[in-house]
């Protein structure tokens, strides 16, 4: 029976049934045993299109299992039990359905052969997972999920539009590789760069994941941005622009997030960057960069979701996640402090972590096809990706200066989900085997050389002490209680400030239209009432007589003219 | 340092003793001492095996090393140059934004040890 119903249908059946169940251990049971039922489901599935369904006149394929589509199913129900495994303690069931439905829709997502059931599970992605934003339940959070809800949704407008153009043109509704050549397909590659956090529409991700609870957070990392990724991986593999969106986004944030203090901020702005590689691999397009970019949103949604998880229990803990607050926790959290490291190595491409076999694919691939200028660009940023994931994220929570905090250690079931993750982050660099095994191509890939372990090393222990040195001489920039502008000041500043005067500006003219336009009618009325008003010359009364003796003249002068 | 704190190291766990021993100021020195040790020798190890890069630039020895060394200090001097400009009080989105407001305490499990 299983068999034959789409993963996403799992999750959903959970979700439902979670609500009869008492609360307590027994729903967090339940949301830890379905994404392993979801998981064997995929790991069993042949490769194949199941479950068709007729939907106003067009057939919908809700699952197609590839390879492709099944790398990125099994992760998310990997992150699905990892997040759900941190989530242990939460009680609150609006968090709960929502973590059920987001993972069940984005796997849905994965899994839609065509573009009308994506779309039903894209906008899915968005409605589930704002709930775990509100969950905060503060003022500030809900104005956040409601830009988060507003771009997410209209991410999915724009898809639909597309599709329909997509559908008038071709005929066909089958979501397969598009070239953009025609109006729909850009919509389409536009909907899915919104949701990937392109530059400059990339905003909404550092803006709401920090907005998150503890737990939200860990879970939506996971999910929205990596199903864009596939999405642009399954419809515009080889489409060259990527190439240098994808650089754009491996650089630009690595600048914010140096200064940004909210770590889960930094966290965001770091996954943007990761999500770059992800974009250039696509953009390259070969068999091994696609193998790359697959690959590497295996390995980068674990050791995310692990730095998420380590800044989440300091602030389960500590009640804050900024870097100017915190400090010397290492003391006291000594081992998420070490899940935390385990994370920053990852993400950082050290060898013997999973960032650094799966990151190079992408990068060697680049350089295969003889592309420096981006090969550089990706080179630095990995300097980046070191500077604020991989030393500020541990070095201001865990080391530094002494905050003086002495908070608990984390609690156990996130030490468990934390453990597990940092143990596939590093079980990934050491034997890459069976990641690779999972890959949509063959792979024929040692990463483990002596030029690339060197190389990385270099570049890694270079920057590490140059950052030592910019620390000891005063340079590195202290951390400091401040927020930073960014795209979004457009629309939460600009826009505002503008309608306000705009507003002001509209609502004067028409005051000023109306004074102008009543004394107008003023000035009308007057002048009429002194013509016609009484006692003026035009309604003054007058005798029937007197018109009858004007008419008898009238008719006397028509007569004496007739006769001549 | 954290000899004023209310906590002595001795109530420490092992784990939380060891890792500690990299915060203390007196250590500082031999931490960048070893890295910089460390550093030497892996620009000494480029002379020792035949490099195979993509492009001839890699061909120099320690060329990831002294990329890496000056494009991290050309990160941190241009970001701290965009600080200057985009840097706003934290209350700048006001009630709009979580930057201000404290995390829910109902939802946290705070503690000391």
């Amino acid at each position: 029976m299983i068999s034959i119903l789409p993963t996403a249908f799992i999750f959903i059946a959970a979700a439902l049934m979670l609500g009869l169940l008492p609360k307590g251990h027994i729903r967090g049971v339940i949301l830890l045993i379905t994404p392993i039922l979801a998981a064997w489901q995929v790991w069993n599935l042949p490769v194949g299109i199941y479950m068709q369904v007729e939907f106003v006149g067009q057939t919908l394929d809700m699952m197609r299992v590839d390879k492709l589509s099944r790398i990125f199913g099994l992760i998310f129900c990997l992150a699905a039990f990892l997040g759900n495994l941190y989530a242990w303690h939460v009680r609150d069931f609006i968090q709960q359905i929502a973590a059920l439905l987001y993972a069940g829709a984005a796997i849905g997502a994965v899994f839609a052969g065509d573009l009308i059931t994506l779309f039903f599970y894209w906008e899915g992605t968005a409605i589930a997972s704002v709930f775990l934003i509100w969950a905060r339940r503060t003022e500030g959070s809900y104005h956040t999920g409601m830009r988060y809800l507003i771009i997410q949704i209209t991410s999915g407008v724009i898809l639909l539009a597309g599709t329909a153009l997509l559908y008038r043109e071709t005929g066909s509704i089958t979501f397969e590789r598009m070239t953009l050549s025609s109006l729909g397909t850009w919509l389409i590659f536009l909907s899915f760069g919104m949701k990937c956090a392109f530059p400059l529409l990339h905003n909404w991700l550092q803006d709401s994941y920090p907005a998150a609870t503890i737990t939200g957070t860990v879970i939506l990392s996971a999910f929205t941005t990596k199903l864009a990724v596939y999405a642009l991986a399954r419809g515009f593999a080889g489409t060259e622009i990527l190439i240098y969106i994808g650089a754009i986004m491996t650089l630009f944030p690595i600048f914010f997030a140096e200064i940004e203090n909210d770590l889960r901020r930094v966290l965001a702005y770091s996954l943007n960057n990761q999500l770059g590689f992800m974009v250039v691999g696509i953009g390259v397009g070969t068999e091994m960069a696609i193998n790359g970019t697959a690959s590497h949103a295996f390995a980068h949604i674990l050791y995310k979701a692990l730095l998420f998880m380590s800044v989440g229990a300091v602030m389960l803990r500590t009640g804050t996640s900024k870097a100017s607050e915190l400090g010397g926790l290492c003391r006291t959290m000594p081992r998420t402090a070490i899940f935390c490291l385990v994370g920053a190595a990852s993400i950082s491409a050290f060898p013997l972590f999973s960032g650094f076999v799966t990151k190079s694919l992408i990068m060697d691939e680049t350089a295969n096809q003889h592309y420096p200028i981006i090969w550089a660009i990706l080179v630095f940023a990995s300097a980046g990706v070191l500077s604020h994931s991989g030393i500020k994220i541990p070095y201001f929570t865990f080391f530094g200066h002494d905050s003086g905090l002495r908070p608990k250690e984390a609690p156990i079931h996130m030490q468990i989900a934390m453990g597990f993750t940092a143990f596939l982050c590093i079980f990934i660099g050491i034997y890459p085997d069976p990641l690779y095994a999972l890959l949509p191509y063959d792979v024929a890939y040692k990463p483990y050389t002596m030029s690339h372990v060197i190389g990385q090393l270099q570049l890694l222990c270079f920057a590490l002490l140059a950052f030592v040195v910019l620390m000891r001489t005063g340079i590195h920039p202290p951390e400091i209680r401040a927020v930073n502008l960014d795209v979004d000041w457009i629309y939460r500043r600009l826009i505002p400030t503008l309608y306000i005067i705009i507003h002001a500006k509209v609502v004067n003219a028409f005051l000023l239209f109306e004074v102008v336009a009543n004394t107008l009618v003023q000035v009308v009325i007057k002048s009429l009432y002194r013509l016609h008003g009484p006692e003026t010359g035009v309604s003054r009364m007058r005798g029937v007589g007197a018109m009858v003796m004007w008419v008898a003249i009238l008719l006397g002068i028509a007569l004496t003219a007739s006769y001549f | 340092m954290d000899l004023n704190k209310p906590n002595g190291t001795d109530e420490f766990s092992t784990l939380g003793k060891t890792l500690c021993w990299f915060t203390k100021t007196e250590n500082a020195n031999k931490i960048f001492l070893v890295l910089a040790v460390f550093c030497l020798a892996l620009f000494l190890a480029d002379f020792t095996y035949h490099k195979h890069g993509h492009f001839h630039i890699e061909e120099i020895p320690g060329f990831y090393g002294i990329y890496g060394f000056f494009m991290f200090t050309a990160l941190i001097l241009v970001a701290k140059v965009l600080r200057l400009l985009i840097k706003r009080p934290e209350n700048y989105y006001g009630s709009k934004a979580i930057d201000n407001e404290e995390y829910p305490t109902d939802q946290l499990e705070q503690g000391s040890k």
